[in-house]
């Protein structure tokens, strides 16, 4: 799914904070959409999670840094840390450059992958909405 | 929404004050200074990395992480600190950063005009004078449900001490980031002579935040945000806090002075020897270049030449001046045109 100039891959959710997320049998890799990473700005640090750690849905668990700015990055599932970006702390601006790929944020080991069917689907009417309401919010 | 004018308070409640605000989800607009000297290192900062934790100690300095982003700067009497904790459902803590630093920050430029210093907000998060020296450092932060914006009106500024705490890798990498501190930031005192009292200084920060914020209502900070304050307080003296993993310079180290204005020094290994350059890049320009190391040159006074025809050039064009000097038939044996790309941060970008 295009919105222009945005692009949303239709096989991932996505949350209302621009988080998106792509599941793997209980494997839930996410990241920032490319939308949410051009309001976040350069990124400038990705403090990554350890694994291991638990999370729950809708709560921060990662921070990232831009312009003296401290983001949090809420968890779009429950679950523990399976795997994190360990990369981004290097090379932060993968998250930038490269938002479904390279940039990926995190892998988490869902406790309830039914709390997926709560995000959002890019070709859903409620997207669309979000995103035309956040594009006027942030004048993009 | 709550104003907060309290003066000089003990240092750990000038940053404890608004994290509990924050976390209690309470608006408000703090106005206050530190009674003690402190340190204080940004969020994601690695703390040896950046502070000479032992001089600190030995001096009695505090050292505290606040949750805002930044880097290390010396707290002291003389900077009044703004301390904005807004929620984040209010619509003026909406919309992109640039535009909520520039709609927060504008206030701090005309309070600066209003003490005799002509000054104005440049993106993203910078309050500068008319010859565009930094005189406010700012910081923002998500905190719960709020977002909190930090920063300081700069009646004076110990530079010393503020290059003093810091962790360096030599003394001459120090008095250049001295230098460039004195050269890029500046303080009521160095602007206009004079010294202010609390109230001149308060007062025009609060009246150009009402204009923005609204009405203001002077109170005292409530017992719930004291309570909240207190029991923060163990976590944030912590070892365990203050010694949490952060950003890392693999390369060598890197102080930013102003937004644009960096001190750095890399070192790189190359198969001639090894090759250090500290250099003060500002707006992508080598404003100042020093370069050591245990490689071999000929002639001997090469480095320098090196280093005069590098000063002033901007990083994308190091490539040429490099080529261009060795043109002249210097030989420097094992290091090449890519090790110095290397070592000047410059690879791929020249």
């Amino acid at each position: 799914m295009k919105i222009e100039p945005y692009e949303f891959p239709d096989d991932l959710y996505y949350t209302l904070e621009h988080v998106w997320a792509r599941a793997e049998g209980d494997l839930v890799t996410i990241g920032l959409s490319q939308f949410g990473q051009d309001l976040a700005g350069r990124i400038a640090y990705v403090e990554v999670p350890r694994a291991g750690r638990a999370v729950a849905k809708g709560e921060p668990f990662m921070s990232m840094e831009s312009g003296k700015w401290v983001g949090r990055v809420k968890a779009p599932v429950s679950g523990t840390i399976a795997e994190a970006n360990e990369e981004l702390e290097w090379e932060s601006d993968a998250v930038n450059k490269d938002p479904y790929g390279k940039g990926w944020l995190a892998r988490i080991k869902a406790s309830n992958l039914a709390e997926l069917n709560e995000l959002m689907k890019p070709n859903s009417p409620e997207f669309a909405a979000h995103i035309a309401a956040e594009r006027a919010k942030y004048k993009k | 929404m709550l104003l907060h004018d309290l003066g000089h308070v003990p240092w750990l409640d000038s940053q404890l004050i608004y994290h509990a605000q924050a976390r209690i989800g309470l608006e408000a607009l703090n106005i206050l200074a530190p009674r003690e000297p402190y340190v204080c290192i940004g969020f994601h900062q690695q703390l040896e990395e950046e502070v000479d934790l032992a001089y600190c100690r030995e001096r009695g300095i505090p050292v505290f992480r606040r949750e805002v982003g930044g880097g290390a700067v010396y707290l002291d009497g003389r900077q009044v600190f703004f301390q904005l904790v807004l929620s984040k459902e209010n619509p003026l803590a909406q919309g992109e950063k640039a535009a909520l630093y520039q709609r927060l920050l504008e206030p701090v430029a005309r309070a600066y005009a209003d003490l005799g210093v002509p000054a104005r907000y440049r993106p993203v998060n910078d309050v500068i004078t008319a010859a565009g020296r930094k005189i406010s450092g700012t910081g923002a932060a998500e905190i719960g449900a709020c977002l909190v914006l930090v920063g300081n009106l700069i009646a004076d500024f110990d530079y010393d001490t503020m290059a003093r705490v810091l962790r360096v890798p030599d003394e001459k990498y120090r008095d250049k980031v001295f230098q460039s501190m004195r050269e890029n930031l500046s303080t009521l005192r160095r602007e206009t002579g004079r010294e202010y009292s609390w109230a001149e200084l308060a007062a025009p920060l609060v009246r150009r935040f009402a204009e923005v914020l609204g009405p203001l209502e002077p109170a005292p900070v409530p017992e719930a945000v004291r309570a909240e304050a207190r029991a923060l307080a163990p976590r944030f003296l912590a070892e365990e806090w203050l010694l949490k993993k952060g950003r890392r310079f693999p390369h060598g180290r890197e102080v930013r002075i102003a937004s644009g204005v960096n001190v750095l020094q890399h070192v790189h290994k190359s198969p001639g020897g090894l090759l250090r350059a500290t250099l003060v890049l500002k707006e992508g320009r080598l404003e100042q270049v020093a370069l050591s190391g245990d490689f071999f040159c000929y002639p001997q006074n090469s480095v320098e030449e090196l280093e005069r025809r590098l000063t002033g050039a901007p990083l994308e064009r190091t490539g040429e001046v490099l080529e261009a000097f060795y043109a002249t038939r210097v030989e420097t044996p094992g290091v090449t045109v890519a090790d110095w790309l290397e070592v000047l941060g410059a690879k791929g970008r020249s």
